[in-house]
């Protein structure tokens, strides 16, 4: 099972080693799809892989630990009616969840391929791609 | 160009701009979109669809910088002769008569937020939202007032033109990038390390593509312009066609370009939209779309070429310099394929201009002229075949005289 979720924590915790005790102690398959870290504090976005137990015991050890764990549906959104499928964004895009789909003409994006990197964000001319954090 | 207009009169197949036009009013005009007459002239050759089809519909939408649009915002009371004028924001330029002024795409605020920029103001006027207009002047004994604070929209505002100086690019140059850094530019996103191409023409579909030497387009050409009707007014700006052509006469390089107008009232946000290049700032992405008269054999020719015909040259964006270097040249049937070889690295190209709404407005446009709501137009003068673009350089007054 995969889950994605938005890490907020204080900056002491910033320097623990939180992602490592969620691989080593709960087995989980942690990518960091996002992390921006400060001195006031950091945010992060992870996705988690692992069996659902391990998960629900990863998410409640990140709170026992004070960082603040909210699931998130999605990372990054299309505002369909922004878009204009001109296709900017297919060749930044690291996984191909942006795409040209040659029948349509239209540029498809596909949510489950999309790892929230943000690297379409600024690419994209008419701003369609909105990040969800 | 060796064909003229009165070498194929009598010619088999050869249609005046008369008889197209009286078939468009009678409502029987052979019409196709130009991805539609392509495959028609493959399996049917080009005499059959020189004496079969009337009009080939082409389309582009794609960033488009020098563009903006003229207003002419009524008379206050008592009235002002506005010297700086400023729409949500953007100034737009106010050096012509009492409340006319030009608001360039590009303009930006003082802060240069590039989020909001002149097209983005064109895009909320079409939208039917309202602008916030602030003008100031000096006063004089006819204009006295100094100051005006209001708002207006499409519905207030006695003029609102699209004024552009040069769209429609026939052809256009594709950008990577060979340095360590990310670049960002008008040909979008550029990744490190040739990690990407961008280009920007639609290719078969575009206009000028498919009349390499302005047969048909020309001053009065009659357009789609960002959902409603405009005219071609002029060559555009830095017009070049004595570039490199291919066998079929197809320009390699940017060449021609059209000066448009048309009235902003008319025009629609599927068309017509604000865009933002991080870090260089604000453009307006526009739909254009022009029928092409099927007058003879040799304009069939020109509009049935593919984009395995059409090539392009490849630039490195980090080369700072008017003049950089042509990597290579490279088909846009090869950009399409979402792939191509540069240096010996596999690079992924993305497009700049809008494939599906270039195939929605040719599409369009063939419905307009099929329905009589469109009709085409013989220019009243053509384009010089023998303009020259010129750089400009730092010289003395003498050198420049
Ligand atoms: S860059 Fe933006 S507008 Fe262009 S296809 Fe991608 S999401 Fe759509
Ligand atoms: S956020 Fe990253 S992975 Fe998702 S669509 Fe944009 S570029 Fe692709």
């Amino acid at each position: 099972m995969k889950t994605k979720v938005v890490l907020n924590f204080n900056p002491e915790l910033a320097n623990q080693p939180i992602t490592h005790n969620l691989i080593a102690k709960h087995h989980l398959m942690v990518n960091i799809l996002r992390a921006e870290i400060d001195e006031i504090g950091g945010k992060m976005v992870l996705e988690l892989s692992g069996k659902a137990d391990d998960i629900r015991r990863g998410i409640d050890y990140l709170k026992h630990n004070g960082v603040g764990v909210r699931p998130i549906k999605e990372g990054v959104r299309r505002d369909d009616d922004v878009c204009t499928h001109c296709g900017m964004c297919v060749s930044i895009c690291p996984t191909k969840a942006l795409a040209y789909d040659p029948k349509t003409g239209k540029i498809t994006f596909t949510e489950e391929k999309c790892v929230a990197c943000g690297v379409c964000i600024d690419a994209c001319p008419p701003r369609a791609m909105e990040i969800l954090i | 160009m060796s064909t003229t207009e009165k070498s194929k009169k009598g010619k088999p197949g050869a249609k005046s701009y008369e008889e197209i036009r009286k078939k468009i009013a009678d409502g029987d005009a052979v019409v196709m979109t130009a991805e539609e007459f392509k495959q028609f002239v493959k399996s049917n050759g080009t005499k059959k669809a020189a004496a079969e089809v009337d009009v080939v519909t082409t389309g582009t939408f794609g960033a488009m910088c020098s563009s903006g649009a003229y207003f002419n915002f009524g008379h206050t009371d008592p009235p002002i002769k506005m010297q700086r004028v400023w729409m949500d924001g953007i100034q737009a330029h106010a050096g012509l008569a009492a409340v006319d002024a030009y608001l360039g795409a590009t303009e930006l605020d003082e802060t240069n937020n590039m989020m909001h920029g002149g097209a983005h103001v064109i895009e909320d006027l079409v939208r039917g939202k309202a602008v916030r207009l602030k003008a100031t002047a000096y006063g004089t004994d006819c204009y006295p007032r100094k100051e005006i604070d209001t708002y207006v929209s499409l519905r207030t505002v006695n003029q609102a033109v699209l004024l552009n100086l040069r769209n429609c690019y026939q052809n256009y140059a594709v950008a990577t990038n060979s340095s360590s850094r990310t670049l960002y530019t008008y040909m979008g996103k550029l990744l490190p390390e040739l990690g990407n191409a961008t280009y920007s023409s639609a290719g078969e579909l575009s206009p000028l593509l498919n009349d390499p030497y302005y047969r048909s387009i020309g001053i009065g050409t009659r357009i789609f312009l960002g959902g409603g009707q405009g005219f071609v007014i002029w060559e555009g700006t830095q017009f070049n066609p004595g570039v490199p052509r291919t066998p079929e006469g197809v320009p390699k390089r940017p060449a021609g370009s059209i000066a448009v107008i048309g009235d902003l009232k008319q025009m629609s946000p599927d068309f017509l939209r604000g865009l933002t290049f991080t870090r260089y700032g604000s453009s307006l992405g526009l739909g254009i779309g022009i029928p092409i008269p099927i007058l003879d054999e040799e304009m069939a020719r020109s509009c049935a070429v593919t984009n395995d015909m059409i090539f392009t040259a490849v630039f490195d964006y980090s080369q700072q310099s008017r003049s950089r270097t042509v990597l290579k040249e490279i088909s846009y049937a090869a950009l399409r394929s979402g792939e191509v070889e540069i240096k010996g690295k596999m690079v992924p190209t993305s497009s700049l201009s809008s494939l599906y709404k270039a195939r929605q407005i040719a599409q369009l446009l063939k419905t307009q002229i099929l329905k009589k709501e469109f009709m085409i137009e013989k220019p009243v003068q053509n384009f010089s075949l023998e303009r020259v673009f010129k750089p400009l350089d730092v010289r003395t007054e003498k050198e420049a005289m």
